[in-house]
C-alpha cells in the first residue's frame, strides 16, 4: 500500500526533469545583467511581477528575478549571515529594518535624485529607525500605511453615531452599540500582533516627547531612569485595556483572516486595524462597507495623529555589483506612474511628493491626515525586535494586569540594554 | 595494513568529514559566538562570558526552560504509558492485527506541522462548539487561548504523535521475550499483573530505556508544534526553550547571546540524557 506504481514512479520522475529543464532553458544571455530583487511582501508578488515585466521591456539587458519568501525578517538575516546581500530589495520599513541599516549592510541613497522627492516626515520616520553612520538614507519610502480605526458607515448611519473625534465620543458610540445588540469592535486575539495597531496609536499621542530617545539615554540601570514605561505608560495601559474590555466573547481564540471575514460582512461597528487590512477584507467580501478615522485618543482633536509607517522601503545591497543597474530599476519603482499604481491596488498611501492623494473611499478619514503631515511613527518601530512586544500586549489584553503588562515591558528593555551595551555605536 | 582495514577507513572516511563538517565545524562556529555580541550580520566584538552571566538574570528565559522540562516531562510519562499499553495490545493475539499496527502508525508518518495545523483547527472551531451545545464552560473557547491550559494542548498533540515510534519499539521489545517464560509462569499460577510486573516489565527494560531517553530528549527541543499550535502564546506563556532560540537569535538580532543560550542548552540535555541512561540501565534485567 506504500508502494508506489511503478508507472507513476516514471511519470514523476519525467515530470521532474521536465520541470529542471524549463528552469535552466531560462538561464540569461552573456551580456544580460541580473538583478537579484528580494521582495518581502506575499500580497504583492502579483503587482510585482507586473511592474518587472514593464521595467524589463523598457530596459533590454536588465533581468530583475523577484525573490519571494514566507518570514522576510528572518531570511534577510540568514541571506546576509552567509554573505549573499540582494541587490534590491523591499523591506518593511519596522525596527528590524532599523537594525540592519545601522549594521550598514544597505547602500547610501541620499545622493539620488528619487530621494528629493520623498516626504521629508516620512523619510525621517525612516531614517529615526536607524541608519549608517548616523547621516545615510539606506532606503527610500515606495508606499506607507497607515494605522486607524476601520468603520462600518452603515452600522454607524443606521443608530445615529457620527464619527467619534474624542476619547469620550468613542467610548459613547461603542456603548451605543453595546446597548443595540452590536458588536462594536470585533478582536482578533489568537494572533498576538493585532493587538499592536491599537498600542501604537495610542502610544504615539499619549508618550511624553522624545519617550524612546530618553529611553535609549537612560542606559540599563532601571532604577536611575527618569523615563519607563511604568512612569508613563500608565493612561495608556489604561485605555488599551478599556479598548480590549469590549471584545466580543471568544475573541481569544479568532484569528486575524476570521476577523477580516466577520467585519466585512457586518458583523461589528468597528475594526481596529490599519490601511493594510483593507485589500484582505476587500478579498474576503468585495462588497465590504469600509470607512476610517483616526484613533481619538485624547479629548482635544487637535491633537489626534494618524500613525504611519513605511510599509515598502526601497533599499540596495552595499556591495552590489550591479549598481547602475539597481538605481535604475529603484528610480523606476518610484515613479509617479508605478507609485499611483502600487498604492491605488495595495490600498497604500504614496510618500513622494508627485504621486496623487488615495481616492480610496475606504481611507479618505486617515488621508487627509496623512496629506497634511499630522503622522507619527510606530512605537514598536523604536523596540529592539527581541522583545517579544506583541505577545506581552496580547497576554495583557488578556488577563488586564496593568502593573504586569508595564514591568515587563521595563524588565524586557533594561535586559536588554543591559546586554547589548554597544548596540548604538556600531 | 591489511586489505580489509582499508576497506574499512574507505567507508568511514568520508561519513566522518561530512559529519565533522555539516555538524561538528557548525558546533564550534555557535560555540565562538556565544562569546561575542553578533547580531547575525554585521561588526561583532568579543565580550567574553557576558552573554553566559546575562542568561542567568533572564527571566524570559529561565520561564521558557521551566515550560520546557514541565511539557517534556509530562509528555514522556503520558507517550510511554500510553505506547507501552498499546503495544502490548497489539501484540496480543486479535484480528487484524498487522492492519491494526499499520493504523497506528500513520501518525508518525505525518510532519508535525501538518498534525499541529489541523489541531489547531480542531481546538479552535470544533471543540468550542462542542462544549458550547454541551455547557462545558472551559471548553466553550479555545483552550490554545487559555494561558493555563493552552500547553495540555501541545502535550495532547504531541504525544499524539510520538506515540506511534515509542509503540513500534516497545512492540519490537515485546517480541523478543520468549513465550515460555508466560507459559511456566501461566502454570506456576502468575496472575496477569505479576506476569507483566515480574517478566514483560523486566525483559524489555533496555526498550524503556530508549523510549524514556529519546523521548525526553525529542521534547526538550519541541519547536515544531508550539509554532504550528500556539506560536508562543497566549503572551509567552507557552515558549519552548528553541523558540526563544530562534526568536532572539534570529528575528531579535540577539545571536550571540542566544547562541550562549543554545550552548547551555545542549549541555543540559546531554547532562539529564546521560543521568537517565545511568539509572534506567541500571534497573534493566540481564538475560
Amino acid at each position: 500500500m506504500f508502494h508506489l506504481k511503478q508507472g507513476r514512479a516514471t511519470a514523476l520522475g519525467a515530470a521532474l526533469a521536465a520541470a529542471l529543464l524549463t528552469s535552466c532553458a531560462a538561464a540569461p544571455a552573456e551580456n544580460e545583467v541580473t538583478l537579484d530583487f528580494f521582495q518581502f511582501k506575499p500580497e504583492a508578488v502579483q503587482e510585482f511581477a507586473g511592474l518587472i515585466d514593464e521595467f524589463e521591456a523598457a530596459n533590454p539587458g536588465i533581468r530583475v528575478l523577484q525573490n519571494s519568501v514566507p518570514d522576510p525578517d528572518t531570511a534577510i538575516r540568514t541571506l546576509l549571515v552567509k554573505n549573499k546581500a540582494p541587490d534590491v530589495l523591499t523591506l518593511n520599513g519596522n525596527a528590524s529594518f532599523g537594525l540592519l541599516a545601522e549594521a550598514c549592510v544597505f547602500a547610501d541613497l541620499s545622493q539620488e535624485p528619487v530621494a528629493k522627492k520623498v516626504l521629508p516626515a516620512v523619510q525621517d520616520i525612516l531614517n529615526a529607525n536607524g541608519r549608517c553612520g548616523g547621516s545615510e538614507i539606506n532606503g527610500l519610502p515606495m508606499a506607507n500605511n497607515a494605522s486607524g480605526i476601520l468603520y462600518n458607515p452603515e452600522i454607524f448611519a443606521k443608530y445615529g453615531v457620527s464619527v467619534p473625534r474624542t476619547w469620550d465620543e468613542l467610548i459613547a458610540a461603542v456603548e451605543t452599540f453595546k446597548a443595540n445588540g452590536v458588536a462594536p469592535f470585533y478582536m482578533t486575539l489568537k494572533d498576538a500582533w493585532t493587538t499592536s495597531p491599537a498600542l501604537v496609536n495610542l502610544a504615539a499621542q499619549l508618550q511624553p516627547e522624545d519617550f524612546f530617545d530618553r529611553l535609549d539615554a537612560a542606559g540599563d540601570v532601571r532604577e536611575d531612569s527618569p523615563v519607563s514605561f511604568s512612569k508613563d505608560y500608565q493612561e495608556l495601559a489604561d485605555k488599551l485595556s478599556k479598548l480590549f474590555s469590549y471584545a466580543q466573547p471568544g475573541a481569544a481564540g479568532v484569528d486575524y483572516a476570521t476577523g477580516n471575514k466577520a467585519f466585512a460582512d457586518g458583523k461589528s461597528a468597528m475594526y481596529l486595524n490599519g490601511s493594510f487590512a483593507v485589500p484582505a477584507i476587500r478579498a474576503a467580501n468585495p462588497d465590504a462597507k469600509i470607512a476610517s478615522f483616526p484613533y481619538p485618543v485624547t479629548n482635544d482633536p487637535a491633537k489626534t495623529t494618524v500613525v504611519s509607517g513605511v510599509d515598502v522601503a526601497l533599499a540596495m545591497g552595499r556591495e552590489t555589483p550591479h549598481r547602475a543597474e539597481a538605481q535604475k530599476f529603484i528610480d523606476f519603482l518610484l515613479s509617479k506612474e508605478v507609485v499611483d499604481k502600487y498604492t491605488k491596488n495595495q490600498s497604500a498611501f504614496a510618500p513622494v511628493r508627485d504621486a496623487a492623494p488615495q481616492q480610496d473611499p475606504a481611507l479618505q478619514g486617515l488621508a487627509a491626515y496623512f496629506n497634511a503631515g499630522r503622522v507619527e511613527g510606530y512605537m514598536d518601530h523604536r523596540l529592539p525586535p527581541s522583545i517579544p512586544l506583541v505577545n506581552i500586549t496580547q497576554q495583557f489584553v488578556l488577563d488586564g494586569d496593568k502593573s504586569r503588562f508595564l514591568n515587563t515591558l521595563d524588565n524586557e528593555w533594561f535586559k536588554v540594554a543591559a546586554r547589548t551595551p554597544n548596540r548604538g555605536d556600531q | 595494513m591489511t586489505h580489509s582495514t582499508k576497506a574499512f577507513y574507505w567507508m568511514a572516511v568520508p561519513a566522518l568529514l561530512l559529519f565533522v563538517t555539516l555538524h561538528t565545524v557548525p558546533v564550534l562556529t555557535g560555540v565562538l559566538f556565544s562569546f561575542t555580541d553578533y547580531a547575525g550580520y554585521g561588526k561583532w566584538n568579543f565580550v567574553g562570558l557576558q552573554n553566559y552571566l546575562s542568561l542567568f538574570k533572564d527571566d524570559r528565559v529561565l520561564t521558557s526552560y521551566g515550560f520546557t522540562f514541565l511539557f517534556a516531562i509530562t509528555t514522556t510519562v503520558i507517550v510511554n504509558v500510553l505506547a507501552l499499553g498499546i503495544a502490548m495490545l497489539l501484540n496480543a493475539r486479535i484480528k487484524f492485527q498487522t492492519a491494526f499496527r499499520g493504523l497506528f502508525f500513520i501518525p508518525n508518518v505525518l510532519a508535525i506541522l501538518v498534525i499541529g495545523y489541523v489541531f489547531n483547527f480542531i481546538f479552535s472551531n470544533s471543540l468550542p462548539l462542542l462544549g458550547q451545545s454541551l455547557g462545558i464552560d472551559w471548553l466553550s473557547t479555545s483552550i490554545l487561548a487559555n494561558k493555563d491550559l493552552a500547553w495540555l494542548g501541545i502535550v495532547g498533540v504531541s504525544a499524539w504523535q510520538s506515540i506511534a515510534f515509542s509503540t513500534i519499539l516497545y512492540l519490537a521489545g515485546l517480541q523478543t521475550i520468549p513465550a515460555e517464560l508466560y507459559e511456566a509462569a501461566g502454570l506456576d499460577g502468575a496472575s496477569y499483573w505479576r506476569q507483566f510486573s515480574s517478566i514483560t516489565f523486566p525483559m524489555i527494560g533496555a526498550f524503556f530505556t530508549i523510549n524514556m531517553v529519546l523521548a525526553l530528549k525529542g521534547f526538550l527541543q519541541a519547536f515544531d508544534q508550539i509554532v504550528a499550535l500556539t506560536g508562543g502564546g497566549p503572551g509567552t506563556s507557552t515558549e519552548s526553550v528553541a523558540m526563544v532560540i530562534f526568536r532572539g537569535g534570529f528575528q531579535g538580532g540577539e545571536f550571540g547571546y542566544q547562541m550562549a543560550n543554545s550552548v547551555v542548552y545542549l549541555l543540559v540535555i546531554v547532562a539529564v540524557s546521560l543521568i537517565q541512561l545511568r539509572t534506567l540501565q541500571r534497573k534493566e534485567a540481564d538475560f
